[in-house]
């Protein structure tokens, strides 16, 4: 087990994490010790249609007869950051590893990440879309890179809309504005019988509402931290540019427009004409509703369109003895047959243009092309790179469901900022302590 | 009932009663009471699950925090409530209940094991099908419920999104789970109770309500006690309903201490300030349980 | 209801109202029951139904009839997803293995907090009471630390050995130790049997109902627990039920009749360890020879 916690001088709870990591790789009754040429992944259990993929591109690597063979291990979702973490603290991490988006921050912030830079080609990153470095990069170097990429946007009843008489966007340089958004709710709720118009998914778990709402956040003008020092969210999330986002949206349902989706099927249903969510939604979609299917992008509250990016992404571990096998294995991912694959099987947004191109769903003509091109053309705003994110996500969760049960949004707000700034204070700023990347 | 014992057979089984503990000891001190310490420790730390900066002693800083934030002592106040509400109700309901099966006939082995059912669901899946069961709007089955039986007169409420209402409905759910369990230990206790006190009352002239005072209720005793004090003890560390139906949410209005605490150590990875709320947990509960043991003096055999 | 005769032997007022208070009784039972028990059914019909309508008809009288399109296709699902036996048997060893050895464990140490004299048994019995306390969560991740310290890790072992030692079944033991009659006990150690003898031979054999109940509690208490495999194991190899069930918690629209189904599948042997302990505790009362 040799040097690859030699850089860096030992901290005290490195050192004591390496001792128990020691002893734990040493003595573990798991019997890990891995026969040479063999690359463990761990990736996390999405739905059949996405794990049968993911098996069949690990049974095409392993048919190769390449050098090395993927042995494969699905960890369920419900429980995936939970289990990583704690294996993590174990020095029981696999050597490729899939993240949910932001929370990579945290993982190299802790030093349990090789940075990919020199070991993908430059040709393959520059195929890639800017959504997608922009997400795996921190701290200027590449740590993880994703086969697919997420679109975010609002699902709507064409019959519904053009019943209310509404303005039905093209594009994404052609969403409502806040007012229109507000007319357009009026409208719908004319011609609804309950007067629930819109969805916003209010039964995912926590980590969607600042996926989903975050954008409007800033397309207000406002963030949910300053990203010039990552150090501070005063004045940013609750500045005038997010209060105003948080009152709009607490209009909402005031006025009684969102329905509470219990059951997931408000829009499947026609309960609701508008409906916020993204690119996994469309099969159920598609399904229930044909041809009624519009796709549109979010509402604008500035000049300018802000969506949501991210999702799923590969790094591969500092625990791993050959990081050479291990990017092969991205590099496989990545080819486009393979990203193509994937893309069908989740319905995800293709990481490469080259696969875009030839996309069936995100191609030039495809039903979804929107996302594709929001993800392009910039409208796509990541969410903060740093290793605070879990707690500024969890703060804005709180300060979301606060405001959805009529909590004044400035107090929300409020608690949100000085939750997340306490959490900065208290590490310091997060300092670059493990992440040292062979400068 | 005089000391029955030499010195030095009390001496045997002194050291007998040594060894009979031996096993357990070692298992509750390596396992519970050890970790319990080292939490104790990282509670005047600063320390966060897996960060790379080094570990920093703080003092009582985690504790002033916890104590003059207003979510946790809104939690403290939670716990406290419900403790009051769902031990006296889950218990009676429980004694009604062990009452009622307790007769010898075929039937009541069915009805037994049917009581005892929802104490065997995972407390997740509960938790989950009471959402809907809480659903709003007209069609959530509680609200229909109500409204059937008031013939109207019920105004359908969204019971997990009421600050009024959603501490009282996760109590229900509580009391709905729980009382299975203590119903089969009072069951016990029932089936335990010679039948000879009984008929000794009967002959004497006592009614059935008589016969429950002074023969039952005593007899009870001690599974009685040790019904309420588990129950209080467990009642105090409700968190699976809080997290999964109203996230301690509105506003904190059922928000409880190991719901923050499992908040703070694992979502926002703060372990020390998680550890900081279950030692404060900790002394507040075992004050609570002692106040209650001096109340209820379980009986004491050993002379 | 027709008024019962007058038989010979013919006892005052309490037996001759006992039909009324037997149909009473099958009543109330009943209507508890109902209400009590409209969730279960709800669950156990909705694992039925195909997925989308398990929602749909949450509100209302069809929440508690199968209907058309029912069967057991969820069933099959679960067990095409995730390996289901697998997780069943490893949660039966493991939780198995709680509780055989807790059992004696446990009860040597409520016997002697209950009935023998010895110097800090009042200190010991507050330690047992105060350890209680202590919730789970509040020690998860410093005995994660401590195990991981000592090489333990995704193994049955690590799953099992933290828990043998149980406060709260040492208190239930205690409780029912302390209600026993003493006279038995007492008569064998006049007779000049030792502690140890007495306790294996007299006083266990009395017990059954503590043993019953100890089974069935502490065989629940472990059953659905999901915190400490979330943090010990790694792959599926030593995984138990509650973490296989997270699987199907994907992002939604969740398959509610695989949930459901899961959850019923889950709930089958805690429900069989029930029936039968249930029935042993109340015959092994019976059989208690002790009167008066």
């Amino acid at each position: 087990m040799a040097g690859t916690e030699r850089t860096g001088s030992p901290r005290r709870i490195g050192v004591t994490f390496a001792v128990f990591a020691l002893l734990g790789i040493v003595a573990g009754c798991s019997g890990r010790a891995e026969p040479a040429g063999v690359v463990t992944v761990w990736a996390h259990a999405g739905r059949a249609v996405e794990r049968h993929t993911l098996e069949r591109q690990v049974a095409a690597y392993n048919a190769r007869r390449g050098p090395d063979r993927v042995r494969l291990t699905f960890i369920p979702e419900g429980a995936y950051n939970g289990q990583v973490q704690a294996a993590a603290l174990a020095g029981d991490l696999p050597d490729v590893l899939e993240f949910d988006g932001p929370y990579l921050y945290t993982y190299v912030w802790q030093g349990r990440l090789r940075p990919l830079d020199k070991l993908l080609p430059a040709a393959l990153r520059a195929d890639l879309l800017p959504s997608i470095i922009a997400q795996g990069t921190y701290r200027g170097h590449l740590y993880s890179v994703g086969s697919f990429d997420s679109g975010l946007g609002l699902w709507g009843d064409r019959r519904a809309l053009e019943r209310a008489g509404v303005r039905i966007p093209k594009g994404p340089g052609d969403a409502w504005t806040e007012a229109q958004f507000d007319k357009v709710l009026a409208a719908l709720a004319a011609h609804d019988p309950d007067g629930e118009v819109l969805d916003l998914k209010l039964n995912y778990p926590n980590e969607w509402f600042t996926y989903a709402f975050s954008p409007l956040i800033e397309s207000a003008g406002g963030d949910l931290i300053d990203r010039q020092t990552y150090r501070s969210a005063e004045g940013v999330l609750n500045g005038p540019a997010a209060l105003r986002a948080m009152r709009e949206i607490q209009g909402w349902f005031r006025a009684g427009y969102v329905d509470p989706n219990l059951d997931d099927a408000a829009f499947v249903q026609r309960r609701v004409a508008l409906a916020w969510g993204g690119h996994w939604n469309y099969p159920r979609y598609h399904k229930a509703l044909g041809k009624d299917l519009v796709l549109l992008p979010l509402p604008r509250f500035g000049p300018r369109l802000v969506t949501g990016e991210g999702s799923w992404s590969w790094g591969i571990t500092r625990r791993c003895q050959k990081p050479g096998a291990a990017a092969r294995f991205l590099k496989f991912l990545l080819r486009p047959d393979q990203v193509l694959a994937t893309s069908e099987a989740n319905g995800g947004v293709p990481a490469t243009r080259a696969a875009i191109a030839r996309s069936p769903l995100y191609g030039p003509h495809g039903p979804l092309r929107l996302f594709a091109e929001q993800l392009r053309e910039g409208y796509a705003v990541a969410r903060p790179r740093t290793p605070a994110y879990p707690a500024i996500s969890a703060a804005f969760a709180q300060a979301f469901r606060a405001v959805r049960n009529g909590a004044a949004p400035k107090r929300a707000l409020d608690r949100a900022v000085r939750t997340i700034d306490r959490d900065i204070r208290d590490n310091h700023g997060y300092p670059d302590v493990a992440v040292t990347g062979r400068r | 009932m005089g000391r029955t014992h030499t010195g030095a057979a009390s001496m045997r089984e002194s050291r007998m009663a040594w060894l009979f503990c031996t096993p357990a000891a070692l298992g509750l001190l390596i396992f519970i009471v050890a970790p319990f310490v080292l939490a104790l420790a990282m509670s005047f730390t600063g320390l966060r699950l897996g960060s790379p900066l080094p570990l920093e002693w703080v003092g009582l800083r985690q504790y002033a925090r916890i104590l003059s934030d207003p979510a946790f002592l809104h939690a403290l106040v939670n716990n406290l409530v419900f403790a009051l509400v769902v031990v006296p109700v889950q218990s009676a309901l429980a004694l009604g209940m062990a009452l009622l099966l307790n007769r010898r006939l075929r039937a009541m082995v069915v009805f037994r094991t049917l009581f005892f059912m929802p104490v065997v669901f995972p407390l997740s899946l509960v938790a989950v099908v009471w959402v809907l069961i809480y659903a709003p709007g007209p069609n959530g089955m509680l609200n229909a419920a109500l409204s059937a039986l008031t013939f109207g007169a019920w105004q359908a409420r969204d019971f997990l999104h009421d600050a009024n209402l959603a501490l009282p409905a996760i109590m229900l759910t509580s009391i709905w789970q729980g009382a299975g369990f203590q119903m089969v230990v009072l069951l016990a206790g029932l089936q335990a109770i010679p039948g000879e006190l009984y008929e000794a009352a009967r002959v004497d002239g006592a009614g059935p309500w008589q016969r429950f005072w002074h023969v039952t209720l005593p007899q009870l005793r001690n599974p009685l006690v040790f019904v309420v004090i588990v129950t209080s003890i467990l009642s105090f560390r409700v968190f699976d309903q809080v997290r999964i139906m109203t996230h301690g949410g509105p506003h904190d209005a059922s928000t409880t201490v190991i719901y923050e605490a499992v908040q703070a150590a694992f979502d926002q990875a703060q372990v020390a300030r998680g550890a900081a709320m279950s030692v404060v947990f900790f002394l507040v509960v075992v004050l609570v349980t002692f106040v209650q043991r001096r109340l209820l003096r379980q009986e004491r055999e050993v002379s | 209801m027709s008024r019962p005769a007058r038989t010979a032997r013919a006892r005052p007022r309490g037996r001759w109202r006992r039909p009324a208070a037997v149909l009473l009784s099958y009543l109330a039972v009943t209507a508890c029951a109902a209400v009590f028990l409209a969730p279960i059914l709800f669950m156990a019909i909705g694992s039925l139904k195909p997925d989308a309508r398990v929602l749909a008809e949450a509100g209302g009288w069809h929440a508690f009839w199968p209907g058309a399109g029912a069967g057991l296709g969820n069933y099959g699902d679960v067990f095409r997803r995730v390996p289901f036996m697998h997780y069943l048997l490893n949660s039966l060893w493991i939780n198995g293995l709680i509780v055989v050895l807790g059992l004696p464990v446990n009860a040597f140490a409520g016997y002697a907090l209950a009935r023998l004299r010895w110097r800090g048994r009042e200190l010991a019995l507050a330690a047992v009471l105060a350890i209680l306390v202590i919730p789970f969560e509040a020690i998860a991740v410093p005995l994660f630390y401590e195990l991981t310290a000592l090489g333990m890790r995704d193994s049955y072992t690590v799953q099992v050995i933290p828990f043998i030692a149980n406060p709260l079944s040492i208190y239930l033991f205690y409780s029912f130790f302390l209600g026993l009659p003493r006279e038995l006990e007492e008569a064998a150690r006049i007779d000049g049997a030792g502690v140890l003898r007495t306790f294996l031979t007299i006083v266990v054999p009395n017990a059954k109902a503590a043993f019953a109940s100890v089974t069935i509690v502490s065989f629940l208490f472990y059953w659905g627990m999901y915190l400490w495999p979330l943090l010990v194991t790694g792959g599926p190899g030593v995984r138990p039920l509650p973490l296989g069930i997270a699987t199907f918690y994907t992002l939604p629209p969740l398959q509610w009749g695989d949930i459901l189904a899961f959850g019923m599948m889950m709930v089958a042997p805690v429900l069989v360890v029930f029936v039968i302990f249930q029935r042993w505790f109340v015959r092994g009362v019976a059989a208690t020879g002790l009167k008066g």
